[in-house]
């Protein structure tokens, strides 16, 4: 449950300690108030419209106005301002990644005051299938609008930017303010995370390769196919991933949680800070919010490209994996700065597994239904990226330390890996 | 194949010296109703040394009294045919997998009377497999005679047996294609189907704990077989990368060297193991194996005394690989055939379902000694088994292949070297962790389906190499 400790220290840091108690208190207090007025409806409705009026004001702002992120969520109605009134893409596109990093961090705090109702199993399930929301959004709006290159490398982009870059960052900033030591973690826990990434990232070359061979039976077609039929098995994997996690956690993964909850249950109580309904409610709005800007993001994208003069692939893989990752990124940094190195890893690794075993094949399968040919082949230099920079950290996360080179040495690497997509284009003779 | 045992001997020294081995050879020479009843008491205890002696004294006296000539001759005449039956339930009739052995005949039958080859194939798969596991099970009964030195060569040779006589058939009808995919199958499986299942149904088994392996042990064997699979991949990548000096001829001779030299270092990868095996091997297994019934392994039932003789084991070895040639000769001849009547690339067949029959006897045995929580030797059998095959059966059938004039170079086109350094790289990284359960288990058994299904729609290129296919 080592997401769901992490939001929540998360929120206790970065908004004004609003402490719960007191409005639990006086919530509870109005409660009794309303029952004890009497059987009058009128009063009594009148009253509970006005409770109703009080609680949605203070969900709004526990929700809205709490964290710094939300400054930017004004630019989500003014790209869809630019988007009516000019044709300028660009400025469309930009203020459009602004204004749905907020609304993903959000997302991730109402996914994460539902878990504290449902439960660790249902919580665990819904951070896991909540965690990439935004990706997914952006994905699906790609496929529908037939961006299938968009969709491959936004999400490899993802697996990228987590591993190299929020990785990167936190080993960075952490190593800068513990720079006397050399901060640790645990070892099995990465080697056992570290683990799956690369047998899902196996699982999702072997399309690929197929292709670029050009070995196989019905050119095109068959990878497409196998392509189809690796996504239901990773499908398969992700489900029993899950299943094993939830089972096994008590045992596996609940040390590594246990510690960070006993050394944070003294800064923060562990207690919802809306109500289940409310919570529910903001996730269903915060989605469809995401929803609608996305599909102005999406669409801008190509008119970004030309007046930017930035290749697609550029913006997809570097540009728009920020927006999902913003608010990974920002807590891995903040876990890092607190030495718990152990939920960063947990975050990183974490994000970059779901995206490989549960996106992408989710990805191909929603494009099977649609009709798109969203297949795994990714090109060979994503490929190749991709094996190559999942190899190299699995690798270097086998020694347990960190310091704050080896954070700059990921992030430079990010640099040129981005500088690389700067200056790629796609083979136009040889895909669709 | 039967490295199992090999390994066995590794972490059970005492076991070779098995007590008073001449003794038994005489006891089983003798060839009486006594000894078939002390043959009953022995197939339903253990046979410990003290019974050995007084069982001795018994047929010394036995020996004693029938050595006329007349009634030596009559009786003799009768123990060898009694040894024969004996032989024969031993060997043919105890185990359960040899059901499928009245399938090799029928294969024979069929591809005389009909020209089915489809079904000519399905059978002398079904009818190898047991022999293939009878072979293994006749190394491991030599072994016991000869000692850990020569029981280890015999172990390490004959272990891939069933793989290497299908590839020299192959090599023989010029089928190169083949033979490479059949044994970079054969290591694909033993590194992703085998260790797999073992780990998937250990893990079953033993839900509630994780199951632990040596971790050193592991690396070094992953390591060694990573520096075979790098071996083995230069000639290709040079061939792909279009930058021999004479294209085609100068891969062959890089090939052919690499070869040599990959002989070599199995020859010093045994020598290495043999010398070191008491002392890097016995402690290991001590302190590597942490279920309670770690003490019983010494009185475990499975290193138990031989239950045929030196030269019967030889025979039945030799009867053994005859049979097996023979069959394979048939498998050999319908791959094309089976690959036509079913509508499936040879590819597939090479890769996937080959090594499956070489292999059938490894998997059976690697899933219950994890059963057993005894993942060490399931490791053992899974990565010595691939190790074999990358750094002797590969180089041994390309030597051969250049004895009798056949092409036959470590080239595997561009997607099977692909698919097996990735493979080899992703297991090596998952081993070095030295725990298991049944989700990685299950993982492995998945990435196996996704290898067979690529395979599955895999055709070979037909422009590039022609000169170099058949």
């Amino acid at each position: 449950m080592g997401p769901i400790d992490e939001r929540t220290e998360l929120d206790s840091d970065e908004e004004i300690p609003f402490s719960t108690s007191p409005a639990v208190r006086k919530s509870h207090a109005f409660d009794c108030e309303a029952v004890h007025l009497g059987t009058r409806r009128g009063a009594l409705n009148s009253w509970i419209r006005k409770q109703m009026g009080f609680r949605t004001l203070r969900s709004i702002y526990i929700v809205l106005l709490t964290a710094k992120i939300n400054v930017l969520l004004p630019f989500g109605p003014a790209a869809i301002l630019l988007h009516y009134l000019t044709g300028k893409h660009g400025l469309v596109f930009f203020f459009s990644l602004l204004g749905i990093t907020p609304l993903a961090e959000r997302l991730g705090y109402a996914t994460e005051q539902l878990a504290f109702y449902t439960g660790p199993t249902v919580g665990g399930l819904l951070n896991a299938t909540f965690g990439n929301a935004t990706e997914m959004i952006i994905s699906i709006y790609a496929l529908q609008n037939g961006m299938i290159r968009v969709v491959q490398q936004s999400l490899l982009g993802s697996i990228l930017s987590n591993m190299l870059l929020v990785l990167g960052c936190a080993f960075f900033t952490g190593g800068i303010v513990h720079h006397e030591k050399v901060q640790l973690f645990s070892k099995a826990a990465a080697l056992v995370n570290s683990g799956l990434l690369l047998m899902a990232v196996m699982g999702l070359m072997f399309p690929a390769v197929l292709h670029f061979t050009h070995t196989e039976v019905h050119f095109g077609k068959s990878e497409l196919a196998l392509s189809r039929f690796s996504s239901c098995i990773m499908l398969v994997a992700y489900a029993s991933y899950l299943f094993f996690q939830l089972k096994s956690q008590p045992n596996l993964y609940g040390q590594i949680g246990e510690e960070g909850a006993n050394e944070e249950d003294s800064e923060n109580e562990e207690a919802p800070e809306i109500t289940q309904w409310e919570a529910i409610g903001w996730l269903a709005i915060l989605t469809s919010w995401v929803s609608i800007l996305s599909g102005y993001l999406v669409d801008a994208i190509q008119g970004a490209s030309d007046s930017l003069h930035i290749p697609v692939a550029f913006i997809s893989v570097i540009l728009l994996p920020i927006v999902g990752n913003a608010a990974e990124h920002a807590s891995a940094i903040m876990f890092a700065v607190k030495d718990k190195l152990d939920i960063t890893l947990g975050v990183a690794i974490g994000s970059s597994t779901q995206i490989s075993m549960f996106v992408i094949p989710f990805c191909v399968v929603v494009g099977w239904l649609m009709g798109k040919p969203m297949d795994l082949n990714f090109q060979l230099f994503e490929t190749a990226t991709l094996f190559v920079a999942v190899l190299v950290v699995a690798f270097m996360l086998q020694e347990g330390t960190s310091n704050y080179f080896k954070g700059l040495m990921l992030i430079l690497c990010y640099l040129i890996v981005a500088a690389s997509f700067f200056v790629h284009v796609d083979p136009a003779n040889d895909d669709d | 194949m039967f490295s199992c045992s090999f390994s066995r001997r590794k972490w059970i020294p005492s076991c070779n010296s098995t007590p008073f081995p001449s003794s038994r050879n005489l006891i089983w020479q003798m060839g009486s109703l006594d000894e078939r009843s002390v043959r009953g008491r022995e197939d339903k205890s253990h046979l410990h040394g003290m019974d050995n002696v007084t069982q001795k004294s018994d047929f010394i006296c036995v020996a004693d009294e029938g050595s006329f000539s007349g009634v030596s001759r009559v009786s003799s005449v009768k123990m060898l045919s009694n040894g024969v039956c004996r032989s024969i339930k031993t060997v043919v009739f105890s185990n359960k997998l040899n059901l499928l052995m009245p399938f090799g005949p029928v294969a024979i039958l069929v591809h005389i009377l009909t020209s089915n080859q489809g079904l000519v194939f399905f059978f002398s798969l079904l009818g190898i497999t047991p022999l293939a596991e009878r072979l293994g099970y006749a190394t491991e009964q030599l072994a016991f005679y000869t000692g850990a030195t020569v029981g280890g060569l015999l172990n390490a040779t004959f272990g891939n047996a069933t793989e290497l006589i299908i590839s020299i058939h192959a090599l023989r009808g010029g089928m190169i294609r083949v033979v490479q995919q059949s044994l970079l199958g054969s290591i694909l499986s033993n590194m992703l189907l085998v260790l797999g299942c073992a780990f998937f149904c250990g893990g079953f088994v033993f839900i509630k704990k994780e199951q632990v392996f040596n971790k050193s042990t592991a690396v070094v064997n992953s390591g060694l077989l990573l520096m075979a699979v790098m071996g083995l991949l230069f000639p290709a990548v040079l061939h792909y990368t279009h930058s021999e000096v004479h294209f085609g001829k100068s891969e062959l001779a890089l090939s052919r060297f690499s070869s040599c030299i990959m002989l070599i270092a199995y020859g010093a990868y045994l020598y290495y193991q043999l010398k070191t095996q008491v002392h890097q091997y016995v402690p290991l297994n001590e302190e590597g194996s942490p279920s309670p019934s770690g003490e019983s392994q010494n009185a475990d039932d499975n290193d138990e005394e031989p239950e045929i003789s030196k030269w019967e084991a030889i025979i039945w070895l030799a009867v053994m690989t005859a049979w097996i040639s023979f069959l394979s000769e048939y498998l050999v001849d319908a791959i094309d055939g089976a690959s036509k009547a079913w509508h499936i690339p040879i590819a597939f067949i090479s890769v996937i379902l080959l090594p499956i029959v070489g292999n059938a006897a490894e998997h059976a045995s690697a899933i219950m000694f994890a059963m057993k929580d005894k993942l060490d030797i399931s490791l053992g059998v899974a990565i010595g088994s691939s190790t074999q095959i990358a750094m002797f059966g590969i180089p041994f059938c390309v030597v051969f292949g250049w004895i009798i004039g056949c092409p036959m170079d470590l080239n595997f086109h561009l997607f099977e070297t692909a698919v097996l350094f990735i493979t080899v790289i992703v297991v090596a990284f998952l081993l070095q962790e030295g725990t298991s359960n049944y989700f990685k288990g299950l993982m492995l058994i998945l990435c196996y389906l996704i290898v067979a299904a690529s395979f599955f729609v895999h055709v070979d290129p037909t422009k590039d190499d022609a000169s170099l296919e058949n």
